[in-house]
């Protein structure tokens, strides 16, 4: 019998005793001994490794915040169920670590965690944070960020690989979301604009639509966000689109919304945010949220980690 | 909808509709077809009377921001339960445009705002005959590189001095208008203006108890902040500069529509002396004004998003008026 009222509250109950309540040793009980962690920056294997990783990640921003801004999720007590938690994460970089030396700068970002939970376990993981938001914050572009962290890590042959799918491991979860029509609404919204249809965005997205996209990026109006995903697209035009994952959900008192994991595959041959066409094979690992109204998609938030695009573009090159 | 055009499928579809084609569409003259020759327009700013005092402020403000936007966020709406077929509609909108034109914030700059307004408005057989409106003028001043006390002060005397310039709103100066609803009886609504007036009743624990952890809150002056700590400060130093002003709530609407969050508008005022130290420098005794609309949308944890616009150029004004520093 769980803690815990909802899938809900047990998610942001346990993030909240995980990092503002310090019990990072609790990860041995509610995370799975041999669970697979595949976060943009790293595939991670076991719970002693996700505990010296979020150990590291308060290290560095001791007061963090983690403000469970939604969760999306799906499944039932007896299959397990597969959250999709988008959080709002605040601190001040006050500790050494992986950003490098403290700056003492406050920086605010954002988060999407695809956790895979049976009886109050968590055992199979997908992360993304948006780690491009921050480093601009601290002061860096993506891009040297990424240069700098290959350099600390030991030079390219030594460097962490970020995710890609060869490295994937299966876990215990094999599911692909609960069929409902909310998110097949959003997943086809994505597939079509990654098939160069981007004027899905004029007739599905509501004219006030507001988005958040990786890197700190926001934007109001359909223009600002066609812009966005034709950047993204225009930098990888022939890596293939996968639907991961989706989760629709209509509850009573909440807006009609959606979590898709999706992620594309391919080379690095346009021109974009990520400089000239190099052809390095990346992987994009990425997730959307996005919440309905009467006039069509109205908030969106698109995560994916463009340092770790950055490292396999810069590693492939090397 | 009874009396309405039928291309309008309902209310919030009729103010989108009317709010592009006046605007984005430049139908200024329409005004004269969907806005009552007498209608009272409330602005914090001052009072306006009839819908030729509109159009020509509507024109004004297009040759200033010719490419100004104005997307609705949301309708929150109610029927009055006294007039059928009359309607009022809460209209939050992110307007925003590059200030290109001459006007009232003087030569163009070339720079670009964004902020909230918040609009409410009587509607009756495709007629706006009666509104309430507050635009984020604190925030369009900064994003076009003023200070709002500053800004205020040209304004003074860019409109004649203080003995000509324009006055803002006081209810001194209210006319009654065709509409007299006090909105609608949902839980939402009342809810919402139970935790306004808590919090003017200064017991901000309220926050932490109504507020979901995660809250995100958007205030005047085009800011916004995160959680608890935001919305509470911001709301102590608002009450802290007016203490003991009279709290007022005048309309309250609560909606519970399918695919949609639990929502509520409520318009409220302080009205009373500028007589302490927090959004608006040294008290001076000032008499002031503040018309605040607020919207608020719950989630699972709480209230999760809060939406409050009120015109700090406004108060200031009001003040300068009273002290006399205008130069």
């Amino acid at each position: 019998m769980s803690r815990f009222a909802t899938l809900p509250d047990y998610i942001q109950g346990v993030t909240f005793e995980i990092w503002e309540g310090r019990q990072i040793a609790s990860l041995r009980e509610s995370y799975g001994t041999d669970m697979v962690m595949r976060s943009t920056q790293a595939l991670i294997l076991g719970t002693e490794g996700v505990i010296k990783d979020t150990l590291a990640a308060q290290a560095a921003f001791p007061d963090r915040e983690i403000l469970g801004d939604d969760v999306i999720w799906c499944g039932s007590e007896a299959e397990g169920y597969l959250s999709s938690h988008r959080s709002v994460i605040t601190g001040t970089h006050t500790g050494h670590g992986v950003f490098g030396a403290p700056t003492g700068k406050r920086v605010t970002t954002r988060c999407i965690a695809d956790c895979f939970v049976q009886d109050d376990v968590i055992t199979d993981e997908w992360l993304c944070y948006d780690v491009s938001s921050m480093v601009q914050q601290l002061g860096h572009s993506p891009r040297d960020w990424a240069a700098e962290q290959i350099a600390r890590e030991g030079g390219p042959d030594q460097a962490t690989r970020p995710f890609t799918p060869d490295q994937d491991r299966p876990g215990p979860y094999a599911g692909t979301g609960n069929g409902h029509e909310l998110g097949d609404r959003l997943a086809d919204i994505l597939s079509r604009i990654m098939d160069y249809d981007v004027a899905t965005v004029g007739r599905d997205y509501d004219r006030a639509v507001s988005f958040y996209h990786a890197g700190g990026v926001t934007g109001w109006g359909r223009p600002a966000v066609e812009a966005e995903w034709m950047q993204l697209r225009a930098a990888f035009p022939d890596a293939r689109f996968t639907i991961h994952h989706k989760t629709g959900r209509n509850d009573p008192g909440e807006p009609d919304r959606a979590a898709i994991r999706w992620s594309l595959d391919g080379a690095h041959s346009g021109h974009g945010r990520f400089g000239a066409p190099t052809g390095a094979q990346v992987h994009t690992m990425g997730f959307t949220h996005a919440e309905f109204g009467p006039w069509g998609l109205r908030r969106e938030w698109s995560l994916w980690d463009e340092t770790a695009i950055w490292k396999q573009i810069l590693l492939a090159g090397a | 909808m009874k009396d309405f055009s039928n291309q309008f499928k309902d209310l919030p579809d009729y103010i989108l509709k009317i709010t592009k084609e006046i605007w984005e569409d430049r139908g200024l003259s329409t005004l004269h077809h969907y806005y009552g020759k007498d209608i009272p327009m409330r602005f914090p700013s001052g009072l306006v009377r009839g819908n030729a005092g509109v159009i020509d402020g509507t024109l004004a403000t297009l040759c200033e921001f010719p490419d100004r936007q104005l997307l609705g966020e949301d309708v929150i709406w109610s029927q009055d339960t006294q007039d059928t077929g009359r309607y009022l509609s809460s209209h939050r909108l992110v307007t925003m445009g590059t200030h290109t034109g001459h006007g009232a914030f003087g030569p163009p700059t070339g720079k670009r705002f964004e902020i909230r307004v918040i609009a409410d408005c009587a509607a009756k057989a495709d007629v706006i005959d009666d509104e309430w409106l507050i635009r984020d003028v604190g925030g369009i001043a900064r994003q076009l590189g003023w200070d709002p006390v500053e800004y205020a002060r040209y304004q003074i005397q860019t409109e004649g001095g203080p003995d000509k310039c324009q006055r803002p709103f006081h209810p001194d100066h209210d006319v009654d208008g065709p509409y007299m609803g006090r909105g609608n009886d949902n839980e939402w609504g009342q809810r919402l203006a139970s935790i306004l007036t808590q919090m003017m009743d200064k017991d901000f624990t309220v926050i932490r108890r109504e507020y979901d952890r995660a809250a995100r809150t958007e205030h005047w002056g085009a800011r916004g902040g995160w959680s608890f700590d935001f919305a509470e400060t911001d709301w102590m130093r608002l009450r802290s500069s007016f203490p003991t002003a009279a709290f007022k709530i005048h309309h309250v609407i609560g909606r519970e529509d399918p695919g949609t969050p639990y929502r509520a508008a409520v318009r409220w005022s302080l009205t009373g002396k500028h007589s302490g130290h927090g959004f608006f420098g040294a008290p001076t005794g000032a008499e002031v004004h503040v018309m605040g609309a607020t919207h608020a949308e719950w989630g699972e944890w709480g209230l999760r998003r809060e939406f409050t616009i009120l015109d700090e150029v406004a108060i200031w004004k009001q003040i300068h008026l009273h002290t006399g520093n205008v130069e």
